[in-house]
């Protein structure tokens, strides 16, 4: 590859809730740029060409896989990462239905998962168990734990749908580190 | 000879408790949130690549891989590289200060191939740059001549049928002067007579695939150059003092200047281990040449043609029986694939002989197992470790036998299997702890067995359904392959807190977390008072590697005696203190007190500080070593392991004949793991091992190119079980059947999980199609939609 001089896209991105003028090569791509320049690094690489779902945040509230979209082109554009998916210091109903429904193993790819849950939840907020398969059928669980995780889905929206939607952090962790929490 | 403290103490536990039900204890065997598991909802995690972002001077190190999969090394050019912008190294083997070796049991595999090549990941040089960027881009400019020779990727070039012995053709291993890494066997009682007398005698061939481990966390390393010339890194492996030993012979460097710490793991499965080796040497190797941090990464198509996988086997099996179902001989011989380098293929195929036969009692048996070199990317550990292989040939065997002697296959296996009291077919006595009937038992009448084999016998259309089962058993932890230890560290802190220290990793499946129930139920504290730090060679102990489903049984039995001796000290405290006798005192952190006045009372944290002023160590360190197994190479005659997990897995399945494409419906795993400890992680194990093995059984496998490239280097082309395969419904049923030597009679079940789930797949198939001719065919995985269309052809089963 032939050297091009250092051009540089000037983008405005805003990532969980904060604004960023962002000075970016054109061809790096979202997933480079929440990872390395704003260190979230609950957004994951598993594959790099859009196949395993580790990658995927939410861009203007739809799912997109970081590894395929260029920075560049999202000025303008709203990101949402696991890190901004509840206000700090709170834990979104989503993850704490990953939590108690007790699937995460690695959770390499929870965070794909979750993002996922959300953009189908915003959509469809009553999703029946096979639209919930159906919408996280493309993101990748090596350990396997999907039956868990549809049943979070499941456990979330029903959350959701009594005004639950924000957890306190610290009350989640006191309660559920370690605990026991069946037979 | 008398025993050593540590048997004593985990046999007085097991004695004392094994009457106790599991629902009575307080953290043993209970649903327990795991220790990680709020940082991974959060997505706070840290996985080791993620720390990149704290060393913003790191530099970046990529492989250039070879071109060719066999040839000769004729010349490596690099200046071209070296001039490369960005580029501040280029690494070949002249540069490497140690010994350019990173074989797991034998040194056959160099870090940096320099004279030849002998598969498509072979590594010939290291870039190392200001960017990835610089670094792939340098990587094409890195000019090596080569003189390419024949690429062998069929192991039946190597070996030929009819004894095994090698045949003429180019050596992959010329140094070593042959390409059969290893051979095993097993003879017992006259197969010859058995056969002869035999009344039904049924043979077959059979082939398994190579897996891909396809952990989504691909491998990442990150070195940090120390000042007095050591090395830290933060890598992706199982087994952190290996990699230890490994980075340490490469640079030269003693064991004390080398530090390696565990992140956690985005999955392993086994696969993190040859290759957390190669990539902790090369990012280490990096940093000290450079003096910089140094990060390498791999993208997933690195991933897969460089690091191990699951070998290969082709195997031809002969079982003999009475006409009434007793099982009178196997004879077989199996060939395993190891691809280009040994890695742990020779501990594979080990125990791939000793499962050989599976959980039966059988007379008599030949056995003859080869492992042998090709140039496909190289086989080591992948959960199951030999047995899933074997497994597959014998359970398919026991359903081709049922067939000939008109049994139903669970009566069938009902006459043969190992009961407590039996002996193995190495001779092994099982005295105790033998769980299997119980297993087969729950796992029949859970799914209804009887019923719905004889009622999808009898189907007509296209769409069948079918039931098969299959059965297994596992050794726990490494028997024979090596000194099988392990320890941990338990430090009550002044406070109260805990921290507990050890050299096994969590993987993600939860074993770390069995460990602490271990710990919680022993001390008497709640399981949210200790902190379990990150593996990491200056300051956990040594536990021996994690593999072979030896956390739980071997890092539980070190963990629980340091647990029972801190117990022991503070019974004693505390009966001083209150004035009752030791072993009246009750812990139940924050209380302790005496049994029969619990008014003599005081809290944890009391006790904790009177031990701090009158002297009682708080910090105990725990170990525990398996009897030296034993093992007889010419007869296969011994006890290979300290004891045996046992399963039973029936699938239920549908086939459509107009496609072949197979789908799993539903299915029950039943195992014997003793005593189940932690049960949020047995859950795990049983339902995610059984999806792994269903894309065992239908879908994976590495395809390759006649010039040894692999087609299949991405997870669109390699696939996996999606949220859309499985099937709607896993049920595990635990059968806790006690063992004498494990942490409250428990025993593992990482690699079990695994074992089974293929032959119970393919049996259903089998039983699907209906077919009695058919029926042989079923004799390979994967079962893709293509082949088993295939089988449906040729034997005209569309239009009956
Ligand atoms: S990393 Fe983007 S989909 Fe896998
Ligand atoms: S939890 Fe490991 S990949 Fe999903």
């Amino acid at each position: 590859m032939i050297m091009m001089e250092e051009k540089v896209v000037k983008v405005h991105l805003k990532v969980n809730g904060k604004e960023y003028e962002l000075e970016v090569p054109p061809n790096e791509r979202l997933l480079d740029t929440l990872r390395y320049r704003l260190g979230l690094t609950s957004v994951k690489e598993g594959c790099g060409r859009g196949e395993c779902g580790t990658c995927i945040v939410l861009v203007n509230g739809m799912p997109r896989h970081s590894c395929l979209t260029l920075t560049a082109t999202l000025d303008g554009s709203e990101v949402t990462t696991l890190e901004g998916l509840a206000p700090e210091g709170k834990i979104h109903a989503i993850q704490l239905a990953f939590l108690e429904t007790k699937g995460v193993q690695c959770g390499f790819c929870t965070p794909g998962f979750i993002l996922m849950a959300k953009a189908l939840l915003d959509k469809n907020p009553d999703p029946n168990m096979e639209e919930v398969k159906e919408w996280l059928s493309s993101t990748l669980c090596r350990c396997g734990s999907y039956h868990y995780y549809f049943a979070a889905v499941k456990l979330a929206a029903k959350y959701i749908k009594e005004g639950k939607i924000y957890f306190d952090e610290e009350e989640v962790r006191k309660k559920y580190y370690m605990k026991v929490v069946g037979r | 000879m008398s025993k050593p403290e540590y048997v004593e103490i985990v046999e007085k536990v097991f004695d004392k408790t094994k009457q106790k039900k599991t629902e009575e204890f307080k953290y043993i065997g209970k649903s327990i949130i795991k220790w990680d598991a709020i940082d991974k909802i959060t997505g706070k995690a840290w996985f080791t690549a993620d720390l990149k972002k704290l060393f913003q001077n790191a530099v970046f190190v990529y492989s250039v891989r070879t071109k060719y999969a066999h040839a000769w090394i004729m010349k490596i050019d690099v200046t071209d590289a070296a001039k490369y912008p960005g580029v501040l190294k280029v690494i070949t083997a002249n540069d490497i200060p140690g010994i350019n070796d990173v074989g797991y049991v034998i040194p056959d595999q160099p870090l940096l191939a320099y004279k030849k090549v002998r598969y498509i990941g072979d590594t010939v040089a290291l870039i190392v740059a200001e960017s990835m960027e610089n670094a792939r881009e340098a990587a094409e400019l890195v000019s090596v001549e080569y003189e390419p020779l024949e690429v062998i990727l069929d192991p039946l070039k190597i070996v030929e049928w009819g004894g095994l012995r090698e045949k003429e053709h180019t050596l992959i291993h010329e140094e070593r002067g042959s390409d059969v890494v290893s051979r095993y066997k097993i003879r017992t009682g006259d197969v010859k007579k058995a056969f002869e007398e035999a009344a039904v005698v049924v043979e077959n061939e059979y082939r398994t695939p190579m897996q891909e481990h396809a952990y989504l966390e691909p491998e990442a390393a990150l070195a940090i150059p120390q000042p007095d010339g050591g090395v830290t890194i933060y890598a992706k492996t199982q087994c952190p003092f290996d990699t230890r030993k490994a980075v340490a012979q490469v640079l030269g460097l003693p064991f004390n200047k080398v530090r390696v710490i565990v992140p956690p793991l985005g999955g392993g499965f086994g696969g993190a281990e040859d290759v957390g080796n190669e990539i902790a040497a090369k990012a280490a190797l990096a940093a000290l040449l450079t003096k910089r941090p140094a990060f390498l990464v791999h993208t997933r198509e690195e991933s897969i043609i460089g690091h191990s996988k699951r070998h290969p086997m082709i195997a031809r099996y002969k079982h003999a029986a009475t006409r009434d179902g007793r099982l009178l001989a196997v004879e077989a011989e199996i060939i395993l694939d190891t691809g280009a380098y040994a890695s742990l293929g020779p501990f594979v195929g080990w125990r791939a002989i000793v499962h050989s036969t599976g959980p039966y009692k059988v007379p008599n048996a030949k056995i003859d197992l080869a492992v042998v070199y090709t140039n496909k990317v190289y086989a080591g550990a992948f959960r199951g470790f030999g047995n899933p292989q074997v497994t597959f040939a014998v359970e398919r065997q026991m359903d081709l036998l049922a067939e000939e002697l008109g049994m139903d296959p669970v009566e069938l296996r009902l006459k043969n299997i190992l009961r407590n009291g039996d002996r193995t077919v190495h001779g092994q006595l099982l005295d105790h702890g033998v769980g299997l009937e119980e297993a087969l038992l729950k796992a029949v009448e859970a799914i209804n067995w009887y019923e719905r084999r004889k009622l999808y016998s009898q189907q007509k259309g296209t769409i069948r359904r079918g039931i098969g089962i299959a059965l297994m058993y596992h050794g726990n932890s490494i028997g024979a392959e090596g000194a099988d230890f392990s320890s941990a560290t338990i430090i009550i802190q002044r406070d109260g807190s805990i921290v507990f220290r050890t050299g096994l990793t969590d993987m993600g499946q939860g074993a770390i977390q069995g460990l602490v129930n271990i710990i919680a139920e022993t001390l008497g504290v709640p399981p949210s008072y200790i902190r379990v730090e990150w593996p990491d060679t200056a300051s956990t102990p040594d536990a021996g590697p994690t593999v072979a489903s030896r956390s739980t049984v071997m890092g539980g039995n070190a963990t629980l005696v340091a647990a029972y001796k801190l117990r022991q000290r503070l019974n004693k405290l505390a009966a001083e203190l209150l004035g009752c006798d030791p072993d009246n005192i009750v812990i139940n952190a924050p209380d302790v007190y005496c049994k029969n006045d619990p008014r003599l009372k005081i809290t944890w944290q009391e006790l904790v500080e009177q031990s701090f002023w009158k002297g009682v160590p708080l910090q105990e360190f725990g170990y525990f070593r398996a009897p030296p197994a034993e093992w007889d190479e010419e007869t296969g005659q011994g006890a290979p392991y300290m004891h045996y997990t046992f399963g039973a897995i029936i699938s239920d399945v549908e086939v459509d004949l107009e496609t072949g494409v197979v789908r799993v419906r539903e299915a029950v795993t039943a195992y014997d793991i003793g005593r189940v400890i932690n049960r949020v992680g047995a859950e795990h194990h049983a339902v995610g091992g059984y999806i792994q093995g269903m894309g065992y059984a239908l879908m994976e496998d590495l395809y390759y190119a006649p010039d040894g490239r692999v087609y299949n280097t991405n997870l669109s082309t390699y696939h996996i079980p999606t949220g859309l395969d499985i099937p709607e419904k896993i049920k595990s049923i635990w059968v806790e059947a006690g063992f004498r030597r494990g942490p409250y009679g428990a025993k593992g079940l990482g690699e079990p999980s695994i074992v089974a789930i293929a032959p119970s797949i393919a049996n259903a198939v089998a039983h699907a199609l209906g077919s009695k001719e058919a029926n042989k065919d079923i004799n390979r995985i994967p079962l893709t939609p293509d082949y088993v269309y295939s089988v449906i052809k040729k034997h005209g089963l569309l239009k009956k």
